[in-house]
C-alpha cells in the first residue's frame, strides 16, 4: 500500500485506565499494528492525570470527557460516553481530512460511535467481541440484559467482520447474534512476555512478605469481582486445600462481589488466610505473579482467560476451569491444571496438586511458558489483524462507498 | 437552501405539539423553495399514511428494540438518524445548508453531524426538561440536561417561540441573548424570521 493504512481504535478503557482485559488488549494490539507500519489512532475516555493528547510508542492517543455527570445507571452512562466519543472522534477524522481507513471498536461499550462514524464517514467497520452479555450472565434476565444483548447483535451486525480471541468465542458469538461464518475471524490474544522478564532477577522476598509468611505458599486470584469470574467457588475450596498444605489466598482486583465474597471468607473463619488486594498499580500486580507458587482462574464463563496467560509468562503455574478460552489455552498436565468449572472440590484437588508436587509443578510453568513464546506473540497477532484489516480494505474498495 | 429538519414526532405519529409544528414549518418553507428533508422516528405503528406532498421524509426506527427508558432508547435511536442524514448528505453531493433540530431528542446526531462536516445547526425549543420534570434533578433528569446544554453549546442559532422561553433558557443554561432568536410560530413574521435565521446561519458556511 503506497499510502500508510490509517485505524482508529475506539475503546472504554486504555492504560492507564484499567477495568478488564480490553485495555491491555487494544495497548498492546495498537503497538505491535503501529509496528507493523499501521498509523493507529486511539480514542478512549478519559483518566484523571493522564494527557488528553500523547503519542505513546508511536500511537496517538486521544481522551474523551467519559461523562462525568450522574447517570441513572451504567448502560446509560456508557451511551452518554459515546456521545461525546464520537463528537471528538468526529472533529479528529474531520481534522485529519476523512484520512481513516478503517474504525476498530471494541465490545458493545463503543457501539453507538463506532457504528455512527462508520456511516458518517462511510468507511468499514472492525469489531472485537471480547465478551458477551449473554455468556457474562449466563442467558438474558432483564430488559436490561436484553438491551445489551441487543446492542452487541447491532455491533456485529454493522461491522464488516467480526474479531474473536479464541475458537470458542467465535463459536459463541456465532450462536448468540446468528452471524455467517465468514463474518468472523479468529485472532488470538496476546502477552508480552517482556514485560515480565525483564526484572527478573530482582529478589521478590521482601515483597512476597507483605502478602505471606515465608512458609506460606502464595495461591494468587487475578480478576474483576463479580459472579462469572467463579471466586466464590475459590472461596469454597479454601477450607480443603488448607487441610492438606499451608497457603495464603490473596485475590487482586474490584467488582460488585468484593464484600460478599469478603464476609463470606470471614464467615468460614478464613480472614486470616485470605487477603483483598483491591486494585494494584501495574508493577505491583507482576511481581505477584512472578511470587505466585499458583495462579488460579475458576471462571463460569471466560471467553479468553488473559490473566491465565499472563501468569504463564510470569513462569506461575496455573490451574483453570475447563472452559471457554481457557479451554484452549491450557493441556491439561502439559502447560496447567484443568479443573470442572463451578466445583470447588475440583478446583482444591487442582490447587492442592500443584502445591504439594514441585515437580509436576515446574514441569507445567516450563511447558507453559514455551507455549506463551511459540504462540501468543503480540508481533504475530499485529500481523494476524493487518491482513485482516487489508482484506476487508480490499472488499471495500469495490463496494459503492469507495 | 437546503435544510434537513430533526424531529422525534412528525405526523402521523403525534406526541405533542412538535409533530404539527413541525409538519406545518417544513410545508411553508417548501412553499419559499427550501429544499426541506425530515428525519424522524416512525415505528409503523400507526397504520398508513401520507407524507406531506415535496416533503423528503425519513423514518427510522430503533435498531435496539428492548429498552430500559426513554434516554438509552433516544441514545441508540440518534445512531439512525445520524446515518439517515449522513445518506441525505452523500447523496445530495454534500451540499446542505444547516440542521433545525427541534427539541433535544436528536441533539446527539446534530453535534456529530457538525463535527464531522462542518455542517451548522440551529437548535429549536419547544420545551426544556426543567420545565417538563418540574424542576426534578435525578440523573435521568441531569442526562437529558446535559444533552440540552450541549445543544446550546454547539449550536449556531438557538430558536424559541416566546420570549419567556427565551428568559428561562438564558436563566437555567446562561446561553448568551443575541444567540437566541424568539420567533413566535403563525405569527405574521413567523416565516420571514425563520428564513432570516436560516440564512444567517447558512451564510458563508456552504459546506466545501
Amino acid at each position: 500500500m503506497t499510502q500508510e493504512l490509517t485505524v482508529m481504535m475506539l475503546t472504554w478503557e486504555f492504560p492507564p485506565r484499567i477495568i478488564g482485559g480490553i485495555s491491555p488488549h487494544v495497548y498492546h494490539l495498537s503497538k505491535s499494528l503501529t509496528k507493523n507500519g499501521v498509523k493507529v489512532y486511539v480514542v478512549t475516555c478519559d483518566f484523571p492525570g493522564a494527557p488528553q493528547h500523547e503519542i505513546a510508542d508511536g500511537v496517538e492517543v486521544f481522551r474523551i470527557d467519559s461523562y462525568k455527570n450522574p447517570s441513572p445507571n451504567f448502560a446509560t452512562w456508557v451511551y452518554l460516553m459515546n456521545v461525546n466519543m464520537q463528537k471528538e472522534a468526529a472533529a479528529l477524522v474531520n481534522r485529519l481530512d476523512g484520512r481513516v481507513d478503517i474504525f476498530h471498536a471494541h465490545d458493545w461499550l463503543v457501539a453507538n460511535a463506532g457504528i455512527g462514524l462508520k456511516h458518517v464517514f462511510r468507511k468499514p467497520l472492525m469489531a472485537t467481541i471480547h465478551s458477551t452479555e449473554i455468556g457474562r450472565r449466563n442467558g438474558l434476565h432483564f430488559d436490561y440484559e436484553r438491551m445489551i444483548h441487543e446492542t452487541e447483535a447491532w455491533l456485529t451486525y454493522e461491522a464488516w467482520k467480526v474479531i474473536c480471541c479464541s475458537n470458542y468465542m467465535v463459536s459463541h458469538v456465532r450462536w448468540a447474534f446468528g452471524l455467517p461464518e465468514d463474518k468472523l475471524i479468529m485472532v488470538p490474544n496476546g502477552v508480552n512476555i517482556q514485560e515480565y522478564t525483564e526484572n527478573e532477577n530482582t529478589d521478590l522476598r521482601q515483597f512476597r512478605r507483605k502478602f505471606a509468611s515465608p512458609e506460606e505458599k502464595l495461591v494468587l486470584f487475578v480478576g474483576r469481582l463479580v459472579y462469572e469470574k467463579g471466586i466464590h467457588v475459590f472461596v469454597n475450596a479454601i477450607p480443603s486445600i488448607l487441610g492438606k498444605a499451608n497457603a495464603k489466598f490473596v485475590i487482586v482486583g474490584n467488582g460488585y462481589m468484593k464484600e460478599p465474597l469478603s464476609n463470606l471468607a470471614r464467615g468460614m473463619g478464613l480472614a486470616h488466610k485470605v487477603m483483598f488486594t483491591g486494585f494494584v498499580d501495574d508493577k505491583t500486580l507482576k511481581n505477584l505473579q512472578r511470587c505466585a507458587d499458583v495462579s488460579v482462574v475458576p471462571s463460569l464463563f471466560e471467553p479468553f482467560g488473559i490473566v491465565a496467560l499472563e501468569a504463564m509468562a510470569a513462569k506461575s503455574p496455573i490451574v483453570v476451569s475447563d472452559t471457554g478460552g481457557l479451554s484452549e489455552i491450557v493441556e491439561h498436565d502439559v502447560t496447567g491444571v484443568k479443573v470442572y468449572p463451578e466445583n470447588p472440590d475440583s478446583l482444591s484437588w487442582g490447587i492442592t496438586k500443584v502445591l504439594l508436587d514441585e515437580k509436576y509443578a515446574a514441569w507445567i510453568r516450563n511447558n507453559a511458558y514455551k507455549k506463551v513464546l511459540e504462540n501468543y506473540d503480540w508481533d504475530k497477532i499485529g500481523r494476524q489483524t493487518t491482513d485482516a484489516y487489508e482484506a476487508v480494505l480490499k472488499e471495500y474498495s469495490r463496494s459503492i462507498w469507495a | 437552501m437546503r435544510v434537513i429538519i430533526l424531529s422525534w414526532e412528525f405526523p402521523p405519529r403525534i406526541v405533542g405539539q412538535l409533530a404539527n409544528y413541525v409538519k406545518e414549518l417544513a410545508l411553508q418553507l417548501l412553499k419559499r423553495d427550501v429544499e426541506t428533508y425530515v428525519v424522524t422516528y416512525h415505528d409503523f405503528l400507526t397504520g398508513e399514511h401520507e407524507e406531506p406532498k415535496g416533503v423528503k421524509t425519513y423514518r427510522v426506527t430503533n435498531p435496539v428494540r428492548t429498552h430500559i427508558g426513554v434516554l438509552t432508547w433516544v441514545l441508540t435511536l440518534n445512531q439512525e438518524v445520524e446515518r439517515a442524514v449522513a445518506n441525505i448528505y452523500y447523496e445530495a453531493d454534500k451540499q446542505i445548508n444547516l440542521i433545525d433540530a427541534h427539541d433535544w431528542h436528536f441533539i446527539q446526531a446534530a453535534v456529530t453531524l457538525k463535527k464531522a462536516f462542518n455542517m451548522p445547526f440551529i437548535y429549536s425549543i419547544e420545551s426544556l426538561e426543567e420545565h417538563r420534570s418540574h424542576g426534578a434533578n435525578y440523573p435521568f433528569n441531569m442526562a437529558i440536561k446535559s444533552i440540552e446544554w450541549l445543544g446550546l453549546y454547539e449550536a449556531k442559532e438557538v430558536i424559541v417561540k416566546s420570549e419567556w422561553m427565551r428568559d428561562e433558557v438564558i436563566r437555567i443554561y446562561k446561553v448568551p441573548i443575541d444567540k437566541i432568536k424568539v420567533i413566535e410560530p403563525n405569527s405574521k413574521t413567523w416565516m420571514k424570521d425563520i428564513l432570516e435565521t436560516y440564512q444567517s446561519v447558512a451564510g458563508g458556511t456552504m459546506p466545501k
